[in-house]
């Protein structure tokens, strides 16, 4: 500031512009700040929504970099089969994306399938930690066992495994069919387990095989049996022969069964097995039809499951429920409805002896929503209408079979009570999946198979007295309401973090400017006619050199990735490169003006109160 | 080198010659070709400078007074709406003495939406501290931007180089392209003398009590004094070397002149024509055109225009309100001339929003003020009164 006071200039004059007199050194633009800018990476919301807890913003970081083994690695730390869930996952991480505000969501699931196929491909091991002294027993072989099984080899305890199937896999193996996840990949990646040393004992079932105090010898225990119990219709007929669990249907096909079915299939049911089912029947050389009680949008199976089911040529009948199975003995004399009945006209030849004709169905229609906030189905009085059919298949949901489990173990709602690591509290017993309170996914089950992983090796390492049982649960969750994470657990993060914190990332934090529209990258699919003809998968995923796009679409979201934008802009030239990778800022020039943090693409800079 | 080129582009060359180092602007009609050549020039290499995008006006003004304050040489181009959105940071290149050349394309004023001529939006930014030079021709353009520069930076002034929508920015004529190495000559490297240091910080612009503000004021008063004559000098000089001259003022066939027409801008080509076919048949008609508005050239327009009779300015502008601003400014410049010198003004408000200024209209205007300056001789001959003054300026070639 030009004064009068003292300045030599002002001797001779003002000088020709307002320029200060002495020099602003002592006056740095960082004493004006009273908020400053600090790096504090968070967590990406696909973390959060990935029931697994897999690092997927971590390892779409890798793959920027080019650094797929890296990569792989670090997807290999949280999730024992990313092959396979590559391909059966309902991808909620992708629901969760924050991409999906600026064009479409990351096809997370297609890059973690290329990943995975390349870890089967190039025969990656993880290496297992220090052996511990300490022997689980895990009973159950479905993605919850597995899972179990995986990352407590990697944590180096001695695993067995019990199965009551002659392959293990579970519901993976038995349950779904090979068009959406073919036998090989899946025996690769329990290949992957076996090689970690986990000893697995199939054709064994524990309370009818084996007593259950072999269990005893084992210093913790996880089951995780899975539900295998198909719901009943209940209603007249149900026990003619030609009624079948779809489960049960399944589990035969993927034995290698090729059950004659007759021509026409009825699936009663609108959830993903029912899909299952419908799209085995239609493979067998089926023509079938699904009866769901509600409309398509109640559907609970998976919008892509339905999707390829209608292109591949199943028929739904909606708001239609059965109400009595009609033996071939007595065919009801009520005419068929036309509809129904030109589902079938196409077929041509001769069916093997049915032992029911159909199914009588009633008309549903949908009133105020029920407990579970969908619209409640009620039969319409006088709508009955025959469906003809050689085969039934019911889908209506599946329930746990725990019965062999001591009496007091607490259950509640038809499921084993468990605490947060998947401790039932009846000593060294953890159980997962299906037979807890989880959904019935393979992602769930995967992620509570990890979270008893963890629990089972707190549990040990405190009996042993290794560790106190202050640990908290909160910051091994990815986000506030995530999983749980292995890395956390055990620690040596690949991916460098500045100032880590529990938090999820919004849209709004980012800053899409940075980032042009680019197409989300589709799925491959064998055409839907070639698909009928047999058990080939059915999605064929993305391309490598597509998968690779895909990671490059992701946002980084909450993570800085050294894309130098806070440094570009930074008016006062305060941010530099950091000798150790990221970057500093001289806080003495800093002015806290919030350019940084606001231009940084993934919300990776808060802006944080100076200290008063 | 002579090359056919549009106005908009005379002023890319003119830049280019004058090796600008910080090039800041945003597109708007019709000035964007201007940028575009320079933005294809410096990404081709040809010329050696640092093209910043920016997201307004306002911010490619602050982008060049930044540039400017660390000593280099800066450009932007602009236009109407744009200038106005710029106006407060003219101010802070004004004051804070930055010798940034601007090219300026006349353009009306919304509301009616216009991209067509008129000056209103230069004339808004006259106490903003920028030198203004309004050019006729393309070769003036080009000539005109290389000495903005070397004026700019010899007084500490920014320059704004003013010119006509369409009729000079699309329009092509054949302009020659001086050397660069005798360009260089004329115009070195820029040497600032007060400049931003960060070996030496200092606060520029920041509080200035009302004990030292004042003279801030003066010494830019000051400089634009001797910007009169810096200018004349820089003219002088590039008329040496490229023999070229335009001056602040043009006085053309004013010998003996009864009645002359002051224009700026391509109005003035037209009038030449109606002055050369009224001088061809004997009628004592001359044109004064005025390039530089600021600063005013005071001294020059009462050398030219005293002893006149009677003076009609042609305004492609408006003071609401008021009237012609050319027509204002030269009527107070006059005004103290003794009453036997002092001419009869005349103003007229002529070609707003890009209406066209034919050679009708200026002999419109000139037609009555042939019959105003009659009037006036016949009152006086009986013995009348001088005629007030204290008139309105007429519009000519409107609708009622």
């Amino acid at each position: 500031m030009p004064d009068d006071r003292g300045s030599p200039d002002l001797a001779h004059g003002v000088p020709p512009v307002a320029v200060s007199s002495t020099s602003t050194r002592v006056n740095l633009t960082g004493s004006w700040k009273y908020i400053r800018p600090v790096y504090q990476d968070k967590v990406a919301p696909c973390n959060q929504g990935c029931p697994v807890g897999i690092d997927i913003e971590g390892y779409m970081n890798l793959l920027r970099e080019d650094r797929i083994e890296d990569a792989i690695g670090l997807l290999l730390r949280e999730n024992a089969l990313p092959a396979v869930t590559g391909r059966v996952c309902y991808h909620p991480c992708e629901n969760a994306c924050n991409r999906a505000w600026l064009d479409d969501a990351v096809s997370i699931h297609g890059v973690e399938r290329m990943l995975g196929d390349l870890a089967i491909e190039q025969r990656i091991l993880p290496e297992p930690e220090t052996p511990r002294p300490e022997t689980v027993g895990i009973v159950g072989s479905g993605p919850a066992g597995l899972s179990c099984a995986y990352h407590l080899a990697r944590l180096g305890y001695t695993v067995t495994v019990y199965e009551a199937e002659a392959e293990p896999g579970g519901i993976l193996r038995y349950g779904i069919p090979e068009y959406r996840l073919p036998k090989d990949v899946l025996a690769h990646e329990v290949n992957r387990i076996r090689a970690l040393g986990v000893d697995f004992r199939c054709g064994v079932q524990v309370g009818r095989d084996l007593p259950l105090n072999v269990l005893e010898s084992h210093d913790a225990v996880f089951v995780a049996t899975g539900a295998r119990r198909g719901r009943a219709l209940g209603i007249e007929g149900e026990d003619l022969p030609g009624v079948r669990a779809g489960l049960d249907f399944l589990r035969e096909v993927n034995r290698g069964g090729r059950p004659a079915l007759g021509h026409r299939v009825v699936v009663v049911g609108g959830g993903n097995t029912a899909m299952d089912c419908a799209r085995t029947a239609l493979r067998l050389g089926a023509e079938v039809l699904v009866l769901y009680r509600r409309g398509r949008e109640g559907m609970p199976a998976h919008d892509e499951e339905v999707e390829d089911a209608l292109r591949e040529g199943v028929r739904f009948e909606f708001l239609a429920a059965p109400v009595r199975v009609e033996s071939t003995e007595r065919v009801p004399d009520r005419e068929p409805l036309e509809a129904i009945e030109a589902t079938f006209d196409r077929f041509e030849g001769e069916p093997p002896a049915p032992h029911v004709a159909g199914l009588t169905c009633t008309r549903m229609r949908l009133e105020e929503p029920d407990r579970s906030g969908r619209p409640r189905p009620v039969p319409v009085e006088g709508s009955e209408f025959f469906v003809a059919a050689d085969l039934v298949l019911t889908a209506l949901g599946e329930d746990p079979d725990f019965d062999f489990l001591p009496e007091d173990v607490e259950r509640a709602s038809g499921v084993v009570r468990v605490n947060a690591l998947n401790a039932t509290g009846h000593g060294a017993l953890f159980a997962g999946g299906d037979i807890t309170d989880e959904p019935h996914t393979v992602a769930f089950a995967l992620g509570s198979g990890k979270r008893a992983a963890v629990g089972i090796d707190r549990y040990l390492r405190f009996r042993a007295g290794e560790i106190g049982d202050g640990a908290d649960l909160s910051e091994l969750r990815q986000g506030p309401k995530g999983n749980i994470s292995v890395t956390r657990w055990v620690g040596g993060d690949p991916v460098r973090r500045t100032d880590p914190v529990n938090r999820v990332v919004t849209f709004q934090e980012t800053n899409p400017a940075h980032f042009a529209p680019v197409a989300r990258a589709a799925d491959r699919h064998l055409p839907p006619g070639e698909r009928r003809l047999g058990f080939r998968e059915a999605n064929l995923g993305l391309e490598r050199e597509q998968a690779l796009a895909e990671a490059r679409r992701c946002f980084n979201c909450g993570v800085c990735n050294e894309c130098e934008l806070c440094l570009v802009f930074c008016p006062d030239l305060a941010i530099s490169r950091s000798a150790g990778g990221g970057y500093e800022i001289a806080y003495e020039y800093c002015k806290g003006c919030g350019v940084c943090a606001t231009e940084c693409p993934r919300g990776a800079i808060t802006m944080t109160r100076e200290g008063l | 080198m002579k090359k056919v080129m549009v106005g908009n582009h005379a002023v890319s060359w003119g830049v280019k010659l004058a090796r600008a180092e910080v090039i800041a602007a945003y597109p708007i009609t019709p000035q964007t070709q201007i940028v575009e050549e320079l933005a294809e020039m410096t990404a081709d290499g040809r010329l050696a400078a640092r093209f910043i995008k920016v997201e307004s006006e306002h911010s490619a003004m602050a982008a060049c007074i930044g540039a400017a304050a660390t000593g280099v040489r800066a450009f932007t181009a602009t236009s109407s709406q744009g200038l106005l959105l710029m106006h407060e940071l003219l101010h802070w290149a004004g004051l804070g003495r930055l010798p940034i050349v601007m090219a300026d394309i006349n353009r009306a004023v919304a509301p009616g939406w216009s991209i067509w001529t008129d000056q209103n939006d230069t004339l808004a930014q006259r106490d903003t501290g920028w030198v203004q030079l309004y050019c006729e021709t393309n070769q003036e353009v080009l000539d005109t931007t290389v000495q903005g520069f070397k004026l700019a930076e010899t007084v500490d002034l920014p320059v704004m180089i003013v010119l006509d929508a369409f009729f000079l920015s699309h329009t092509s004529e054949p302009v020659d392209v001086p050397d660069q190495a005798e360009v260089d000559a004329f115009l070195p490297r820029r040497e600032a003398r007060l400049k931003l240091d960060v070996h030496d910080p200092h606060a520029f612009g920041a509080l200035t009590t009302p004990a030292v503000y004042m003279e801030l004021r003066l010494r830019q008063q000051e400089a634009f004094d001797r910007a009169r004559e810096a200018f004349a000098a820089v003219d002088r000089e590039w008329a040496e070397r490229f023999g070229r001259g335009y001056g602040a003022l043009e006085s053309y066939r004013t010998e003996d002149a009864e009645i002359v027409l002051v224009t700026s801008g391509t109005i003035t080509s037209t009038t030449r024509h109606v002055v050369n076919e009224r001088r061809a048949r004997g009628e004592r008609i001359g044109l004064v055109k005025v390039k530089m508005f600021r600063p005013f050239p005071t001294g020059p327009l009462r050398d030219a225009l005293s002893h006149v009779p009677a003076v009609a300015v042609l305004d492609r502008n408006i003071s609401p309100g008021h009237g012609g601003i050319f027509a204002e400014e030269i009527r107070a410049a006059l005004y103290d001339l003794p009453p036997g010198r002092r001419p009869r003004i005349d103003g007229y408000v002529v070609g707003l929003g890009g209406r066209d200024v034919t050679p009708a209209v200026i002999e419109d205007c000139l037609e009555r003020t042939r019959r105003s300056q009659a009037e006036a001789a016949a009152a006086a001959a009986n013995g009348g009164a001088e005629r007030e003054i204290a008139r309105e300026d007429i519009w000519v070639g409107v609708k009622p």
